[in-house]
Formats: C-alpha cells, sequence, structure tokens
C-alpha cells in the first residue's frame, strides 16, 4: 500500500502548490457557521472528557460544567479513572492487539477492492450490473447473520481464536462497501485519460497501477480511514471470532471494567478516551492526501 | 511476544499486499496467455474474482442461508412457510417499528450529506491549519464507539428528580430557564424522542460524509473554479454551478450509504431506549429477535424485508449508470 | 516497471509464508480437546470470578486440571451463537435460566444429577436455588453465586434517630410509607431507568410482590405463564404497587420521574449531606455497590435494611433473587471434576471477602463476608421459606426481556393503563 501509494503522491504534492490552494476565502458567515458547529459538536466530547477526571459520586452529584466555574472543584479531579483503566484492562497488550488486528484488515481489503471497482468502472463484460448491484444489495446485509455460519466454517478449519479469522471476515464484511465507493469515484476520473493510456498500448494492469490506483489516492484513503476505524473500534466480530484472552483486542479489553449491571463506565470512557486517540492520528495522518489538485495533478502528470 | 504479534502484523500487510498483487498479477498473465478474444473476456472476472470471493463467503452466503432460515421456525429446524412474515406484519409493533425507521430513512441521509457538504465547501475555505482543525472536530465523534457515544449522550439528556441537581446538560438549561426537568428521551410527542435520537447519529455520522465530499470538493479542478470566477461568477453560483455537478456522484454515493445503514440502524437505538418509548427501529427489532428471543426465524425474516426494501435503490443505481454512460 | 514488480512479489511472497507460519503458531485454539484443560466462561463482576477463580484452580491443581477461566461481555447472547457453530467453552456460567433451558432445548447442555452429589447438595443448597437451574426434572444449571432482591435499604443513623421500625407485613409497610409522609418526608426513592434494560428494576418489584401474595407455587405458576399477567395475584401485586409508588408525595421526583432515573443512583439522595430526601430503596444486594464511596467504606454504620415483608406477619415469606448457573456443555472427566469442585460449599471463600459475593450454601461460612450487611443480607435468604429465581431470567426472552420491561415501563411512565399492559404482556407470550 505505502509504495503504491506514495511515490506517485510525492511527486504531486509539489505539482499541487503551483495552484492556489486556497482560491476563495471565508468570509465571515462561513466562519461563525462552522465554528458553531465545532462548538455544537464538541461540547457532548468535552463534558465527558472532563467527567473521565472526576470522581464517580461527583459525576452523580453535579453538572460536569459545574468544573469549569468551581476552581475548589479541580483539586478533586483525579486520574484514578485511566489508571485503573489502563491496569485492569491490561492496554499495553490489548493495544498491540488491536493494532495486529486493524492493519492487515485495513489495508489488505483496500488493493483488493481497488482491483475490483476498476473492473467494475473500466472493463466491459456480460453481468457486470448485475455482479455489482448484488454488491451493493448486500449493504444491507447486517453483519450479525455471517457470524453463526462463519463460526462454523471456522470450526471446521481450526481458526477460531486467531488473528486470521478477524481478519479475514472484516475483509470480507468491508468489501462491498470498499468496492461501492471506490467505483463511484473511480466513475468520476475522467475517461478519456483512460481512453488516450490504451491507445498508447497500455494493459489494463498498467493502466491500473499507473493512472488510476494513484488518481484514486483520495478514496482510497477516506476509506482506509473508515475501515480502520470500524475495524478499532469493532467488539462484536473481534468477541466472537477471537473472544477473550491474550488476543484480545482494546475493545474486549474494556469490557472486562463493566460490572453486570453496568458500573464502571465511568472506567470504560476513560479508556475509550485513551484508545480514541489512535483513529484520529490516522485521520489527521491521511488527511494531507486530500489537497486540492492532487488528481489533476495525477491526470495532467 | 509483543512486539513478534506486532511484526506479524506488519508482516501480514506487507505480505498480504504483496499476495494480493502477485495473484493479480499472476491473473492477468494468465489472462493474457489466452488467446486475445478470450483475454478480454476473461479478464475482468479475474479482476473482480478475489474481492467477490469475499463477498461471496462473509455476505452472499450468509444472505442466502439468512433467506432460507425465514421461512423455518426459531431455531432453524423446521418449515413454516410463510408464518413469520405474516406474524410480523400483522404486529402492530412493527408497524410502528417500520413507521419510524421510514423517519430515519427520510431525515438522516438527507441531512447527513448536507451537514457533510457544508464543513466540506466552507472549511475549504480556511486556512489550511483552521480546516485541519474543524475537520478534526467533526470527524472525531466517529473514532468513538457506540457505548462510549450512548455515555457522552447521556449526560446531554439525562434527567434528575425534581429538586435534585442536573447532571444532563440539556435539562440543567431548561430548569436554567425556569422548566421542571425533562425527560427527553421519553418524549414521543411528534416523535421529539427519536428526533434526539436521530441527533446522536448525525453526531457521530456526519464526518463519515464529510470525508468523502471532501475529497471529491478538493477533485474539483481548480481551472474550472478559475474560469468562472474569471467569468464573474459569484461564489453561490460557482457552488451549486461548476462544484455540485462535478461531486454529483460522490453525493449520490454517500446518499445512498447513509441510507442503506440507517435502514439497519440498531446500535444507537439499543444502547440509549432498546425501542422504548415508542423508538423502536427495524435494526433493533432484528437484534433483539435473534438475541434476546433468539427467534431465527422471525429475525431473518426482517433481514429479507431490508433486502427487498434496497430493491428501488438499486432500480435507482442502475438508472444512475445508464445516465452516466450516456454523458461520458 | 515490470521487473521491478517482479522483485517485489517474490520478495513479499517470502515474507507471507513466514507470516503465515507465525499465525499458525499464534492461534490459541482450543477445538483439539485437552482432557486435562476446563474452559469456563462468565459474565460475573471481575472480583467475584477472580475469587471463584483462585479457590478452583487450587483445587483443581491437585487434581491435574488447569481451569481456564475467562469472563467475556454479553454472554447469554454469545453462548447461544457459539453453541449453535458447535464452538463452547466447557462450563458457561449463564445468568437467566432461560437461557438455560434453551440450551437444553438445543441438546447442547448435560445434566448433573449423576455428576453431583445432589443429596448432600439438598442439605446444603438455600431450597429453592436447586430448581432454579431444572429443566424437566433434570438439574441443568448449578447457582454458583447469588444476588437477593426484595431489601429495603435505608440510612441507617437518620432512620434510627427518626425511630422508624422494620414492618413486619405490608399493611405495615403502607402504614409506615403514610408515617414517613406524615412527618413530612418522601418516603421512597426510586428508579427503573437502565440504558437498554429500562424496566427491569419495576419487575423485580412486581415479582417481590406477586411471590408474597401466592406463595413459591403460584409464583412458579405465573411464571410458566399457567396463570397469566392477568390474573387476582398480579392485579393485587399491581395495586400495591400503584399505592407506594404513584400515590403523591411517595416517591421522590414523583411518579413521573421514575422511568427516567437510573435505577443506580436511584438511591443515592437517601444519603445526601442535608439528610434523606427519599427515606427507603428497596433493590438487589448488589445495589450497595452503587451507593457513594464513603457510603459503601462504612456500610455498617451508614446502611441499614431489611426483607420485603411477608403480605401477613409471620406467613410464607419467599424471597427473590438471581445468580449464575453453571452449566455443564462438555462431559469430559475433566469438566466433570471441574463441576464437582465448583459445586463444594467452601469454593467462595475468597470471592467473599472482596465484594458483594452471596454463596447460595445454607452452610457457607459467613464470617467470610466483609461485613455485618452483606451477612445480613445472606440471612434474608437463608432464612427465607423458599428462593425464587427472579422470574422475568425465567421467561422466555420476548417476555423477561421483552413486553414484561417495556409495557411496565409504559405503565409507569404514564402512557397506557394496566388493564392494557397485562393484556399486552399475555398477548405476547410465544406459543411453543
Amino acid at each position: 500500500m505505502s509504495t503504491a501509494v506514495q511515490a506517485p503522491s510525492a511527486r504531486q504534492r509539489k505539482k499541487a502548490a503551483s495552484f492556489d490552494p486556497n482560491p476563495a476565502k471565508a468570509g465571515w458567515l462561513t466562519k461563525l457557521v462552522l465554528l458553531l458547529l465545532c462548538v455544537l459538536w464538541l461540547t457532548p466530547t468535552i463534558g465527558t472528557f472532563i467527567t473521565s477526571f472526576r470522581t464517580l459520586d461527583d459525576s452523580n452529584t453535579s453538572g460536569w460544567w459545574t468544573v469549569l466555574w468551581t476552581p475548589s472543584a479541580w483539586s478533586s479531579m483525579t486520574l484514578d479513572n485511566y489508571t485503573q483503566a489502563i491496569n485492569g484492562s491490561n492496554m499495553g497488550n490489548a493495544l498491540i492487539n488491536s493494532f495486529a488486528i486493524a492493519l492487515p484488515a485495513t489495508f489488505i481489503p483496500i488493493l483488493v477492492a481497488a482491483f475490483a471497482a476498476y473492473a467494475f468502472t473500466f472493463m466491459e463484460f456480460k453481468g457486470r450490473d448485475v455482479l455489482f448491484l448484488t454488491i451493493v444489495a448486500m449493504l444491507v446485509v447486517p453483519n450479525y447473520v455471517a457470524l453463526v455460519p462463519m463460526l462454523k466454517i471456522y470450526g471446521a478449519l481450526g481458526m477460531n481464536g486467531t488473528f486470521a479469522a478477524v481478519w479475514l471476515a472484516h475483509i470480507g464484511f468491508g468489501m462491498s462497501l470498499a468496492i461501492y465507493i471506490l467505483r463511484n469515484y473511480m466513475a468520476t476520473l475522467p475517461k478519456t485519460v483512460i481512453e488516450s493510456a490504451k491507445i498508447d498500448g497500455a494493459s489494463h494492469f498498467q493502466t491500473f497501477y499507473k493512472l488510476v490506483l494513484p488518481m484514486s489516492v483520495p478514496a482510497l484513503a477516506s476509506f482506509a480511514i473508515f475501515q480502520f476505524l470500524w475495524v478499532w473500534n469493532d467488539l462484536l466480530v473481534a468477541l466472537v471470532f477471537v473472544g477473550p484472552g491474550e488476543n484480545e483486542p482494546v475493545t474486549i479489553g474494556l469490557t472486562h471494567l463493566r460490572g453486570q449491571l453496568g458500573q464502571g463506565w465511568n472506567l470504560t470512557m476513560a479508556g475509550g478516551f485513551l484508545s480514541m486517540i489512535v483513529p484520529i492520528i490516522v485521520f489527521l495522518a491521511l488527511q494531507r492526501y486530500f489537497v486540492r489538485g492532487m488528481t489533476a495533478g495525477a491526470v495532467k502528470g | 511476544m509483543l512486539l513478534e504479534k506486532f511484526g506479524v502484523a506488519v508482516l501480514t500487510v506487507l505480505a498480504g499486499i504483496g499476495a494480493a498483487l502477485l495473484l493479480f498479477w499472476l491473473l492477468n498473465k494468465l489472462a493474457e496467455l489466452m488467446p486475445s478474444k478470450w483475454e478480454e473476456r476473461i479478464k475482468p472476472f479475474f479482476y473482480i474474482l478475489p474481492a467477490y470471493l469475499a463477498v461471496i463467503i462473509y455476505l452472499i452466503y450468509p444472505a442466502i442461508q439468512t433467506v432460507v432460515d425465514s421461512f423455518r421456525d426459531s431455531t432453524s429446524t423446521t418449515f413454516v412457510g410463510f408464518e413469520n412474515y405474516s406474524r410480523l406484519l400483522a404486529s402492530s409493533g412493527f408497524r410502528s417499528t417500520l413507521f419510524n425507521t421510514l423517519l430515519w430513512i427520510l431525515i438522516v441521509p438527507a441531512a447527513t450529506v448536507i451537514l457533510g457538504l457544508a464543513v466540506a465547501v466552507l472549511a475549504d475555505r480556511l486556512k489550511p491549519q483552521s480546516e485541519k482543525l474543524a475537520k478534526t472536530i467533526i470527524f472525531m465523534p466517529m473514532a468513538i464507539s457506540m457505548v462510549g457515544a450512548a455515555t457522552i449522550w447521556r449526560f446531554v439528556y439525562a434527567a434528575m428528580p425534581e429538586g435534585q441537581p442536573q447532571i444532563g446538560l440539556l435539562n440543567a438549561m431548561w430548569t436554567g430557564l425556569g422548566g421542571s426537568p425533562v425527560a427527553w428521551i421519553q418524549q414521543n410527542t411528534l416523535h421529539l424522542n427519536s428526533l434526539l435520537l436521530m441527533v446522536v447519529l448525525l453526531w457521530s455520522q456526519v464526518g463519515f460524509s464529510m470525508v468523502l465530499l471532501s475529497a471529491a470538493v478538493k477533485g474539483v479542478p481548480g481551472d474550472t473554479l478559475e474560469a468562472a470566477r474569471i467569468d464573474g461568477a459569484t461564489e453561490r453560483q460557482i457552488f451549486f454551478q461548476v462544484v455540485v455537478p462535478q461531486i454529483k456522484g460522490t453525493i449520490i454515493t454517500v446518499f445512498i450509504t447513509v441510507t442503506i445503514s440507517v435502514m439497519k440502524i440498531f446500535d444507537i437505538v439499543y444502547v440509549l431506549t432498546n425501542g422504548n418509548f415508542n423508538t423502536n427501529v427495524v435494526g433493533n427489532e432484528f437484534f433483539n429477535q435473534l438475541n434476546t428471543n433468539f427467534n431465527n426465524g422471525a429475525a431473518s425474516a426482517i433481514v429479507v424485508l431490508l433486502m427487498l426494501a434496497v430493491v428501488p435503490i438499486m432500480w435507482y443505481q442502475v438508472r444512475h449508470f445508464k445516465a452516466e454512460e450516456a454523458n461520458g | 516497471m515490470r521487473s521491478n514488480v517482479r522483485i517485489r512479489t517474490s520478495a513479499i511472497a517470502a515474507a507471507a509464508v513466514a507470516a503465515t507460519a507465525a499465525l499458525a503458531g499464534c492461534g490459541s485454539s482450543d477445538s483439539g480437546k485437552d482432557d486435562k484443560s476446563v474452559t469456563i466462561w462468565s459474565s460475573i463482576d471481575q472480583p467475584v470470578q477472580d475469587g471463584l477463580n483462585k479457590v478452583l484452580t487450587e483445587k483443581a491443581k491437585a487434581e491435574g486440571i488447569t481451569i481456564k477461566w475467562q469472563k467475556v461481555e454479553n454472554i447469554n447472547q454469545l453462548i447461544m451463537q457459539k453453541i449453535q457453530a458447535n464452538d463452547t467453552p466447557d462450563i458457561a456460567l449463564i445468568p437467566q435460566p432461560g437461557v438455560v433451558a434453551d440450551i437444553v432445548k438445543r441438546g447442547k447442555a448435560y445434566p448433573l444429577d449423576d455428576v453431583l452429589d445432589m443429596t448432600a447438595l439438598k442439605a446444603s443448597m438455600t431450597p429453592g436455588t436447586l430448581e432454579a437451574g431444572t429443566v424437566n426434572g433434570k438439574l441443568y444449571g448449578f447457582l454458583t453465586s447469588m444476588n437477593v432482591k426484595g431489601l429495603v435499604f435505608y440510612n441507617k443513623e437518620a432512620w434510627d434517630k427518626a425511630g422508624y421500625k422494620a414492618p413486619a407485613s405490608i399493611d405495615e409497610l403502607n402504614a409506615l410509607t403514610e408515617q414517613i409522609k406524615a412527618d413530612g418526608r418522601t418516603p421512597w426513592c426510586m428508579g427503573i431507568e437502565s440504558d437498554t434494560a429500562t424496566g427491569w428494576p419495576a419487575t423485580d418489584w412486581f415479582e417481590e410482590l406477586i411471590s408474597k401474595y401466592v406463595g413459591a407455587d403460584g409464583y412458579n405458576s405465573w411464571v410458566k405463564h399457567e396463570t397469566p399477567f392477568d390474573s387476582d395475584g398480579v392485579r393485587q401485586a399491581a395495586a400495591e404497587f400503584e399505592k407506594l409508588m404513584f400515590t403523591d408525595g411517595n416517591v421522590l421526583g414523583g411518579r413521573k420521574a421514575i422511568a427516567s432515573t437510573n435505577f443506580g443512583t436511584a438511591g443515592n439522595p437517601m444519603f445526601d449531606k442535608a439528610g434523606p430526601k427519599c427515606w427507603m430503596y428497596n433493590q438487589g444486594s448488589f445495589i450497595t455497590g452503587f451507593f457513594p464511596d464513603d457510603i459503601k467504606n462504612d456500610l455498617d454504620n451508614k446502611v441499614g435494611l431489611f426483607g420485603l415483608p411477608p403480605a401477613t406477619a409471620g406467613g410464607d415469606n419467599p424471597v427473590v433473587g438471581g445468580g449464575d448457573l453453571a452449566v455443564m456443555l462438555d462431559n469430559s472427566a475433566s469438566t466433570k471434576t471441574a463441576m464437582k469442585l465448583l459445586s463444594a460449599t467452601d469454593v467462595g471463600n475468597e470471592a467473599a471477602k472482596g465484594s458483594s459475593f452471596i454463596s447460595p450454601h445454607k452452610d457457607f461460612d459467613v464470617a467470610n463476608y466483609p461485613n455485618e450487611t452483606t451477612r445480613s443480607v445472606a440471612k434474608v435468604a437463608y432464612d427465607s421459606t423458599a428462593f425464587l429465581f427472579d422470574g422475568s431470567d425465567q421467561m422466555p426472552g420476548e417476555v423477561g426481556a421483552g413486553t414484561f420491561w417495556k409495557d411496565m415501563t409504559s405503565w409507569i411512565a404514564g402512557d397506557q393503563d394496566l388493564d392494557t399492559t397485562l393484556k399486552n404482556i399475555d398477548a405476547s407470550w410465544p406459543a411453543s
């Protein structure tokens, strides 16, 4: 993945710089609307973030916002929730497991889906529409219906409890959306470019690898963000196919902190904030692929 | 041990991608070895083969199994004909569940697209650092698990008995204005509580449409914008006449994806009300039939109804293809 | 370009082989049944599990058996999926008799009558606890840990100062409620909000009242739906519930606050710094874990409790409770041995010390309980005429975790009347 994507993109970013990256300037109305949205979006999270530093008794008896104007409450803020969450869920080990599950389950399906999306977009063949629409229809099938059949198959192969079982499951479950998003994105690429490549004698494999893949980087990056996020936050598939134990990811580790009747939500919350850092970093890292002129650069290059 | 696991993960990524590339390359070679008449015919199937294998094993096969199970009893042992369907459709509870789901479908996809597009387009005009910040803030809820989101929103909607300090933000403001505490999540007049649950979904999922639409907006060639500007078009005209037509495909993609995921929405409803107070939706009903009532038959019938409901969407997609091809 | 790809792919192919090899060593599949190791799954709270595991592991070691005890989320759901796929642990601790019955129906559980020493257990176990795990006349679920419901908690310091007395009958309970109200105070704390499971505290209240009015046999007949919801005993319980909970001034926040107040924090106003805002809270033994820290750390001085009284003083006094039923999903010799060890009275010795664990064994050494409060909870159970397992947990999921919760909640929230509520629940009972 990294080699396939980065090589062309470095070249393009230089090209992109020759464009004015910011042709329209934001007026005060734009800024106000965005500021309002951001405040609305942040408030619930900030509230809970503050709560994660409070004792359970405090958060049960007074609103989190009271902390803001009661300096005396600051001294009773504590890191307890975090230390308990880290120790109680064996977070170090669980984080490694989460990476071990999420990385392959993110990157492998993208390449596979990209090939299929290319075929659905740029190749003519019998039954193309039907095959593609079947994939779209599968988007509505809840993952739950696949759990028992998969458990049976994995059981027969002796795969239950292995990382590979989860990788493959996530690859399968994510494939439908990956193909759908990538195919629809590729359909927006200028057909003339692909046709001129064909006239120049490029094979499909070359067109895909040298032209379509680099031009699809924003869509690939978007999907990578989502797939990573979903796999990282997944509890269901991990619980059913890996189960608790030495291979458990963070999501399962955090459930050990919760009592049968929902006690310990303060610890799960603190753990949740820690685990959230990773997908945010992934988002920030991949955001550099959303740069104006990137696809245009590829077309011209 | 830890490093070993991490190493395995990295190796698997490399190996998986390498193996995939090798596989495609081999399939490609194989196709090229064939007589050229066959080559062009067989190649597309080789390209979609690995992806389709995954879809068949993980989605199509279970889906077919589900269709079969929908005609069988709760433990999937004996055939019962259409009994699961007739019992579902006859129950008044299920009809209001369908109505609630329809409300979600009518409101959420449109709202997600509009908000996502607004952020994508407006943030595009900020300085790069501010843009990054704004987009990260809107994206952040996506990184929060559903259970986490439920906890977060409990601190917004919670109601304490009158006279107790309110720990829910909404009630704190409401009682601050002189009202008496309202159990927001129970107010089903005009489906207010369903709307409040939709707010949670919007909050967590607008990031999805923002990311995709933002990628599309960035993909609009700068020269078309410049040309319009030189022609003296206003920003509003540029948006509706230059930007929107070029990202229409992505808008439709996002709209359809969100619509389909809303059709099976369950986690938000499950964790916040579990369908109490007339907020039940089809996805939650499916989950409860499967995991609370252990009724495979009824659960499968619900999934089949969902699959049937996707047909109009697919029909629209076909038409969109045709239009695309005619224009492209 | 082409040669480039070829070089890279061959290197990667080598890496692929290496990774697959590493993987094979990494997977911890217990499909190959090692007869000397027993896997146990449970959803019980970590401290209880750790305590039980500690004792069991030591005992099993003497027999040459390794115990692998794992805490899983939502065991009721997970176990059904795993059963359908034939991929189960050897023993599972299931909190719902209804699920145990479902496992038996699917033919995946092994009866315990021949495995355990039934005569000894009948003498040792609290009456009714073995019946809770009995399906079709055979024992399939062995109650390993239990909780007791129908306990009325109060603020001990304020209570003693006010001079209130624990009631001996339901009439006395009504009189006490009136007395507290006459003193210008709010008698009851009440809350039934519990996320996904909203309504269960109300069904507990109902079950407790029904058991007091109709006795153990009547209760069991109602749980099996031989007696419908729309029947005299249930209506009697509903009338009493209505009197206590819906009367103006009886509940903190009034009737409308009940459905939105969380059950875990509903009792905390009893311990308000300025004196109790409400005076009594009827809940299960586990609720002490939700009390504020300063109360939790000084339970014996701060908290008092009495069991919900019988209908008439000195009359039939069954107690309702819950717990985790150990189900055997494998019949190897090791699993049977582990099951036997798990049924011993002293297996709970460690678990009791640091948690709200209550042993179902009457002959359990109460000195192991960490405080007087837990001892008095255990006493309520051991002294009862019968232990009745939580009815909603025994009913089919459609009712026990469905309409019973939901329609009760609608009734309490004032969205529908009692007649509709009882009819709806009766109508939802699945035809089996």
